[in-house]
């Protein structure tokens, strides 16, 4: 039809400004009109009186009179204005382009035989093929389409980072589980200082005590009943208090108490390292060293539930993030403990094949349904009870195994037991630290 | 010699032997990490005061202090925990009756107060020979005041006890004070969510002025460190989650009342439930306020 123009994304884009004829134009001029260069791609020619569209008229139209019976003879001196199709398709200029070709389409006769006529503020501007508009609407399309892929995969990975900070979330629950852990040594280490600290007092009175009485005994100047009466408030005070008795339990106290500080020390030094949330930092670590920390992090959960058996191989360190790794662990042995209803059993199994280090992590759960194994790795696929589960754990597990070039995959049997294998590659696994920055 | 004996249950024997320490002079210490050992010296001993964990492998301590209860009923029980869930607060209210539900880590002041407490309500009460709530019935109809703007609740009630009690209906504050101060109540149903706000100081204070009114606390507001405070310090003597179940409520409030009236027969009883003073300010001054009111109204109709 005609030649291919640049179109753009709006109506003053695809504004051709033909000159319109008067609507006293005398039919028989289309004729000529037709074949002239300036109208030969046009459908149709608009018609307006004082700037203002009043028709248009179509090729169609026009060779329809001249075809009929002595049309041409019959109405070829009359005005265009007469044959004209009074209310054509019109466009305002500011009109935005998806809601003109709304109107457009909605309105247009098909076989197409006429363009449309662009106004602004009534007064006629030009005309547009609906070809044209047509094409732009297509190619609007398509940018929104691609528009929308964009903000699809923004919103894909700003919901990484909504899992990412979900997880904090639920890191937080961890804490607070930590937390509760300390309060047991806690507990007795305060309470060993503090009946310490009152059996100080009571040993230094008393050693005072024995001291005066030593003194008054080696002066030479004190009485015998000075000295008796100092005995008297020594035997006295023995009496009151087994000082000696306290002392050696005090003994067993220190002991104990150093231990708890022990275990608090050590949980607040892996909870340290697990929450490193500088989560890009990579570094060459032994996935043992992961596991422990995991498991010392779970051991709320774990503690008096369930039996671990390590079946560790020699594997070799590993560059990765390993507080990262660290919270595939942790996943991993908290649904295995949430699987498991009274007590079972966690066997974890590392070994290492030519260039890629694997773990299996097999618990003595109740299993995963044939019907859910393609889903547990879908972000908020749960069947936990609404504050037990979110359905990220496994979701954010995937994505930290494939973040270091490694994958995960799980079988497992109702009644018997669900089994992960990670497979890491051992060497050169670690890409791109940005990657993990996600 | 009748120096209390004392019951130390944890899993953690460190805890153990810390706690004995707090008791060294003035208690025989019984100790043991299993719960199932608990039990049976339970059985066998005389047992003034149990201090239990809450965690432990064999059984939960709101488990062991419902045993406790049943094997014997004297002994006063304490929880001592690092965890506080709502679901073991909750059992630790309608199961275990405990006295009192201390947190690790804990002060030794508070801890040996609270055992010396305990021990002296329990030797009194076994001296008494009898066995707590089986006393004589009085033969009186007991009153039941419903605290609940929600009037689904006065309904449950009235529903599952029928014309056994009388039952009166307070919607606010206000009236349920004027109720109080004029009449002698058996138990107190209230929701601690009055209209949007918070009314623990009022069971709290009830419980401070009218130790024998026994009450059930009905609710869906959760929050476990409001409900170990309502233990502690209002002895609340039941908790039930809404929506209400009519049977449960029915038995609990059967048993309330029974409670209320072995209290009145024997009052040594309420001993048992006395309560740790209010240890927010703002609620000591709200039960200020309360109790204010009390006094005037009961002036009021003393003058009448
Ligand atoms: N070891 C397992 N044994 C049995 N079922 C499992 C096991 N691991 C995962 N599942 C199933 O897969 C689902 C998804 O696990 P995922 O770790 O992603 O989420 P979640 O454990 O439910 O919640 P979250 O980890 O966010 O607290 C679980 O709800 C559970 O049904
Ligand atoms: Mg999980």
């Amino acid at each position: 039809m005609h030649a291919a123009r640049l179109i753009g994304k709006d109506i003053p884009s695809l504004t051709i400004a033909l000159d319109p004829i008067p609507s006293h134009l005398p039919l028989e001029e289309l004729a000529d009109l037709f074949r002239h260069p300036a109208y030969a791609e046009v459908l149709s020619i608009p018609v307006v009186d004082d700037g203002k569209p009043v028709g248009m008229i179509s090729r169609h139209r026009f060779t329809d009179i001249y075809l009929k019976r002595y049309g041409r003879e019959l109405y070829g001196k009359q005005p265009v204005g007469n044959f004209a199709n009074k209310s054509p398709l019109t466009v305002a200029y500011e009109q935005p382009l998806a809601e003109a070709a709304q109107h457009i389409t909605g309105n247009m006769q098909l076989p197409l035989t006429e363009d449309f006529i662009i106004t602004r503020n009534g007064k006629y501007l030009g005309i547009g093929f609906v070809m044209d508009l047509i094409k732009a609407m297509e190619m609007q399309m398509r940018a929104d389409t691609e528009a929308l892929d964009q903000a699809y995969s923004r919103l894909k990975s700003s919901q990484t980072a909504l899992v990412q900070s979900e997880k904090m979330a639920s890191l937080g629950q961890m804490v607070a589980g930590v937390a509760h852990e300390i309060n047991t040594p806690l507990g007795y280490v305060q309470n060993n200082v503090t009946i310490g600290n009152e059996l100080f007092g009571h040993v230094q009175n008393m050693f005072a005590s024995y001291e005066t009485l030593v003194d008054k005994m080696l002066d030479g100047q004190s009485s015998a009943e000075e000295v008796s009466a100092q005995i008297q408030q020594i035997a006295e005070m023995r009496a009151a208090l087994s000082v000696n008795e306290m002392l050696g339990e005090m003994r067993g106290l220190m002991e104990d108490s150093l231990y708890g500080i022990g275990q608090i020390s050590e949980l607040v030094l892996n909870l340290k390292n697990f929450s490193r949330m500088d989560s890009a930092a990579t570094d060459t670590v032994s996935l043992h060293d992961c596991i422990a920390s995991a498991l010392n992090i779970g051991r709320n959960i774990l503690k008096n539930k369930v039996e671990i058996v390590r079946q560790f191989g020699d594997i070799p360190a590993i560059k990765c993030a390993p507080s990262q790794l660290n919270q595939v662990f942790l996943n991993l042995f908290t649904n295995a403990a949430q699987a498991i209803a009274d007590h079972g059993r966690i066997t974890i199994k590392t070994w290492h094949v030519n260039d890629a280090v694997h773990i299996e992590v097999a618990d003595t759960g109740k299993g995963i349904p044939a019907e859910n194994i393609a889903r547990i790795f879908d972000p908020f696929f749960t069947t936990k009870a609404i504050g037990e589960g979110t359905g990220l754990g496994l979701s954010i597990t995937y994505q930290i195994i494939q973040q270091h070039g490694g994958d995960i995959r799980v079988t497992s049997r109702v009644g018997e037991g669900t089994c992960f294998h990670i497979r890491l590659p051992a060497s050169a696994a670690h890409h791109d630290a940005q990657l993990l920055a996600a | 010699m009748s120096k209390p004996t004392l019951l130390l249950v944890d899993d953690e024997e460190r805890i153990l032997r810390s706690l004995r320490m707090l008791f060294f002079t003035g208690y025989n210490v019984r100790m043991t990490t299993d719960a199932n050992e608990a039990i049976r010296i339970l059985k066998e001993e005389r047992i003034h005061v149990i201090v239990s964990d809450q965690r432990m492998p064999i059984m939960l301590g709101a488990e062991l202090l419902r045993i406790a209860r049943e094997i014997s009923p004297c002994t006063m029980r304490i929880l001592l925990t690092g965890y506080s869930d709502l679901d073991a607060s909750i059992a630790c209210v309608n199961e275990g009756e405990v006295f009192r539900y201390l947190l690790k880590p804990w002060s030794g002041e508070e801890v040996k107060q609270v055992v010396a407490d305990a021990a002296a309500i329990a030797l009194a009460t076994f001296a008494n020979e009898r066995s707590p709530y089986t006393a004589a019935m009085l033969q009186q109809k007991a009153r039941i005041l419903v605290l609940d703007s929600d009037e689904s609740t006065v309904h449950a009630v009235r529903e599952v006890l029928r014309d056994s009690a009388e039952v009166i209906w307070a919607g606010n504050l206000q009236h349920a004070t004027e109720v109080l101060s004029q009449v002698d109540i058996a138990v107190l149903v209230a929701d601690v969510m009055l209209d949007g706000k918070n009314i623990s100081y009022m069971l709290k204070t009830v419980k401070q002025q009218y130790p024998k009114t026994q009450s059930m606390v009905v609710t869906s507001f959760k929050d476990t460190s409001h409900l170990i405070d309502l233990i502690n310090q209002a002895q609340i003597a039941r908790y039930l989650p809404k929506p209400l179940r009519k049977n449960i409520l029915g038995r609990n409030l059967e048993y309330l009342i029974e409670r209320f009236r072995a209290v009145c027969t024997v009052p040594l009883l309420q001993t048992r439930h006395s309560v740790a003073p209010i240890s927010d300010p703002k609620e000591q001054a709200q039960a200020h306020g309360l109790m204010d009111l009390l006094n005037r109204l009961r002036l009021h109709r003393a003058t009448a």
